[in-house]
């Protein structure tokens, strides 16, 4: 990941400064100026302390925790819900109303999957969520392999199966195929029960993903929202709110620098997210989104979010910042559909979609993380 | 490191006028005895302190990102070389033909580098049910007395490692059930420590296994760090070793030699929990070999060749040279996270006990790079792995009995002990040990035996206030 190379800079960059600030006080001492200072670290630490009070983001991050992180999963575990359902009809009465209302409530799913990406952190990521629910590519001669064989197809199966052969994009594969030309008639038997029971599989996972923030679950909601006090993953409020920002600028970079960049360097539209669907620039939009939904601290209701932390240090930066994710959203939003053929016929709104995220992604590593480090919290 | 950096910013940013006319004044009072302008130049900061555990290649970050950030002293084209490495690591490998990551298999443990290795973190072994994903086997037959210039003897139809996966249509080489043993240890104060003791059975082996088949457990290590062990001066290495403990310490320290397919010869072998491997595109070429079934120039035929799995497709190397080299540069780049809390008194407490107790007579705090080719960033510096990349008899509570080139079936690497406290926010659990066993870094040092039985002793002699002032001290790397 790109963004920590600012880390460290920083961090050179203010030792420097410390170190002639603390060598400085040296000399001072040797001159007679009368400070007995000297160079140590808890001295200059207590100036600095008084100069800016601590920072109380148990708010922020309880917000963060259950009002953004654990309802976006509840709403994705209710969308998997609709989206098993209209499965489930296709399969009953395979027609191209009941195909199409699959595909609506796919791309409804995909929303606060898309969303979540933002915060790829924590049991998405220990427990093996995130392969099994989105990994790229299909593989699809196993996929042919198991439609054409006579293996039974049941939720536990498919569950054995590798993450290629389950999750959002084997589900995209087979209901759309090739953008949404897909005829229902088209769709073997074989595939429809594939369909269901992968889709049970996905399911099974996002209920697993709910659980293991929920309070009622396994309530990594209070290790995040508990940060310094309780929590046994985050030692302090700033390592918290860290890993907050980091998420943020996982995504903002991995939109502007991987999903839309490589297919459009390479002219490669084998290389582009949710090509079956032709889903690509929905997808992009929700991962910035995601951004918007933590900074604002609003997923259904507002709550308090980074945006309250960074307007009372730099109420500038907070509109700044504000109008540059926005105007990524827009600007994503621009790029004519389908992606796949933008990435060569409109190139310059493709690349003017790029520079806005990036340009969020900037903001995010230079200005809001730095204020995040340069913080004093409780 | 927060408040200075916080006040150094402040001062930096110059818009508060008391700092800056503090700073003037200083400055103008002190111009004589002191040259800023060193001062201000990175090159000349004191990277050896002790916090930066990867001297110059060193990021502050305690968050689920702290192994998985690019060494922040990379220039513009390494960082880009970098992060096309990173790619290439979250690669997903199907089944050929497929216009996309083609050549999975045919018999695999698992179908891309960071789906063993998550976050760049550590592997464990799986609970009850779960799936076996970051961890493998290895197999050999017994070789008394034999050669082991090409280390162990491959068992025929398995090779060197057990594959448990296949694409579709071919039959995996085998399961593995594991089953614990629970036994406890009790402190010199009465504190009862539980420790679970695994066992191992291979099961639905597509033919038949001899009897005598050698299996030894291996989790997925932490992947940063890499390039920086790879840049230690071989004379360091070996001048800490002891083979015969002439120093009668009781600690040993031998080197082992190991194959170097580019060489052609025998190598010191640094990596891997028994340093089998020389080098680390050699370590990468083996996982995309053995792990995947991927061929690269280096390791050009299938790891099923001569198996009824084997493809024969003739399409190796899978794997472009490019690539290969860019994923060695991504692992030799990766940054290593700073040391945590170090003013703090129970943490100081802690690493005088860890001298005391002589953990630090194989867990080598501080060691200096050498020159490596090809990546300056990770050159001359002072680090802080916590290792001497020496093999150690561990005693037979740990061994595996199976011998791999010179290491023998209890002798085991010291393994870095870097970032180890920071294992639990990345991985999500505190499994430590070649094989995962111990639940936590106590269980961890008290399952050592051999050459660091009397440290294990030491410790479970210690009073628990002591034990405490210890773990805090790992958890602070």
């Amino acid at each position: 990941m790109r963004f920590n190379q600012y880390l460290t800079k920083f961090f050179c960059c203010s030792l420097s400064a410390f170190l002639v600030l603390s060598i400085c006080l040296i000399g001072c001492s040797l001159t007679g100026c009368g400070s007995d200072d000297e160079d140590d670290e808890d001295d200059v630490t207590t100036v600095s302390e008084s100069e800016d009070e601590a920072f109380e983001a148990g708010p922020i991050l309880g917000n963060y925790a259950n009002a953004i992180i654990l309802a976006t999963y509840t709403d994705l575990d209710n969308k998997a819900g609709e989206l098993l359902g209209a499965v489930q009809a296709l399969g009953a009465a395979t027609n191209q109303a009941h195909l199409e209302l699959a595909q609506s409530a796919w791309k409804a799913a995909r929303i606060p999957w898309e969303q979540s990406e933002a915060w790829l952190f924590g049991p998405v990521d220990t427990q093996g969520l995130d392969p099994a629910l989105d990994s790229w590519p299909v593989n699809k001669v196993d996929l042919d392999g198991v439609l054409g064989s006579d293996q039974a197809l049941t939720e536990a199966s498919i569950d054995a199966l590798e993450d290629t052969l389950k999750g959002f994009h084997t589900i995209e594969y087979l209901l759309f195929r090739e953008g949404d030309q897909r005829k229902a008639e088209d769709i073997s038997p074989r595939e429809l029960e594939y369909l269901a029971a992968t889709t049970e599989n996905l399911k099974a996972k996002t209920a697993q993903l709910a659980n293991a923030w929920a309070a009622s679950g396994e309530n990594y909601a209070g290790e995040v929202a508990n940060a310094g006090t309780t929590s046994t993953i985050y030692k302090s409020q700033k390592d918290a709110m860290q890993e907050m920002v980091n998420g943020m600028i996982v995504i903002a970079d991995e939109v502007a620098n991987g999903k839309i960049s490589d297919p459009f360097n390479e002219k490669d539209t084998t290389l582009v997210e949710s090509q079956f669907s032709f889903n690509s620039i929905a997808d992009f939009q929700d991962n910035i989104r995601g951004i918007q939904n933590v900074y604002m601290g609003k997923f259904t209701a507002d709550g308090q979010g980074l945006n309250d932390f960074v307007n009372g240090k730099d109420a500038e930066l907070d509109a700044r910042f504000q109008t540059e994710v926005q105007t990524a959203i827009d600007t994503i939003g621009a790029i004519p559909d389908p992606f796949r053929d933008s990435i060569t016929a409109n190139r310059g709104a493709v690349q003017a979609a790029i520079d806005a995220v990036s340009t969020v992604q900037q903001t995010l590593e230079n200005d809001i993380l730095k204020l995040v480090l340069d913080s004093n919290f409780n | 490191m927060k408040n200075s950096e916080k006040l150094a910013f402040e001062t930096m940013k110059s818009d508060q006028s008391s700092y800056v006319l503090f700073f003037i004044i200083l400055l103008c009072i002190s111009i004589s005895a002191c040259d800023s302008d060193n001062l201000t130049d990175p090159a000349k900061m004191d990277f050896s302190d002790k916090k930066f555990s990867g001297g110059e290649t060193t990021v502050f970050d305690a968050t689920s990102h702290a192994f998985s950030t690019p060494a922040p002293n990379l220039s513009e084209e390494g960082l880009a070389k970098h992060l096309d490495g990173d790619v290439e690591f979250e690669a997903v490998f199907v089944t050929v033909p497929a216009e996309v990551n083609p050549g999975l298999g045919p018999v695999y443990n698992n179908i891309s580098c960071i789906n063993c290795h998550a976050r760049d973190g550590r592997g464990r072994a799986p609970t009850s049910g779960e799936k076996l994903t970051s961890m493998l086997f290895r197999v050999s037959l017994p070789n008394p007395g034999g050669d082991v210039t090409h280390g162990p003897v491959p068992v025929p139809g398995f090779g060197t490692q057990l594959n448990n996966r296949a694409i579709f249509g071919v039959p995996p080489e085998g399961t593995v059930t594991i089953n614990y043993t629970e036994g406890e240890l009790t402190t010199s104060d009465g504190v009862k420590v539980y420790l679970r003791t695994p066992s191992y059975e291979i099961k639905d082996a597509y033919q038949p296994l001899p009897d005598d088949v050698e299996i030894s457990p291996r989790v997925a290590p932490v992947v940063f760090g890499l390039g920086l062990l790879e840049a230690i001066p071989e004379s360091t290495i070996l001048a800490l070793a002891d083979e015969d403990d002439q120093d009668g310490d009781g600690i040993s320290g031998k080197a082992n030699y190991v194959w170097d397919v580019q060489k052609n010869g025998l190598s010191l072998g640094r990596f891997g929990w028994k340093a089998n491997q020389p080098t680390l595109i050699q370590q990468v070429a083996s996982a995309y070999h053995d792990d995947i079934g991927i061929t690269t120039s280096l390791l050009p035929i299938e790891s099923s060749d001569g198996q009824s799995q084997y493809d024969g497709r003739g399409d190796d190397p899978e794997l472009s040279d490019e690539i290969l080299d860019v994923v060695t540069f991504y692992v030799q780049t990766l940054a290593v996270p700073a040391r945590r809390n170090l003013n703090d008194p129970i943490v100081q407490r802690g690493e005088e006990l860890f001298e005391s107790a002589k953990c630090s007579g194989c867990h080598i705090p501080t060691l200096e790079t050498g020159s490596l080719s090809g990546v300056p960033e990770v050159s001359n510096q002072t680090i802080q792995p916590f290792t001497d990349l020496l093999l150690h008899d561990m005693g037979p509570g740990l061994a595996d009995y199976r011998p791999d080139f010179l290491a023998s079936g209890s002798e085991w690497r010291t393994p870095p002990l870097w970032g180890i406290g920071l294992v639990k926010v990345v991985n999500g659990h505190t499994n430590f040990l070649h094989d995962g066993r111990a639940r936590g870094l106590l269980e961890a040092i008290l399952w050592h035996g051999g050459e660091a039985e009397q440290s294990r002793e030491a410790v479970q002699g210690m009073s628990a206030s002591d034990r405490d002032a210890l773990i805090a001290f790992l958890e602070s790397l």
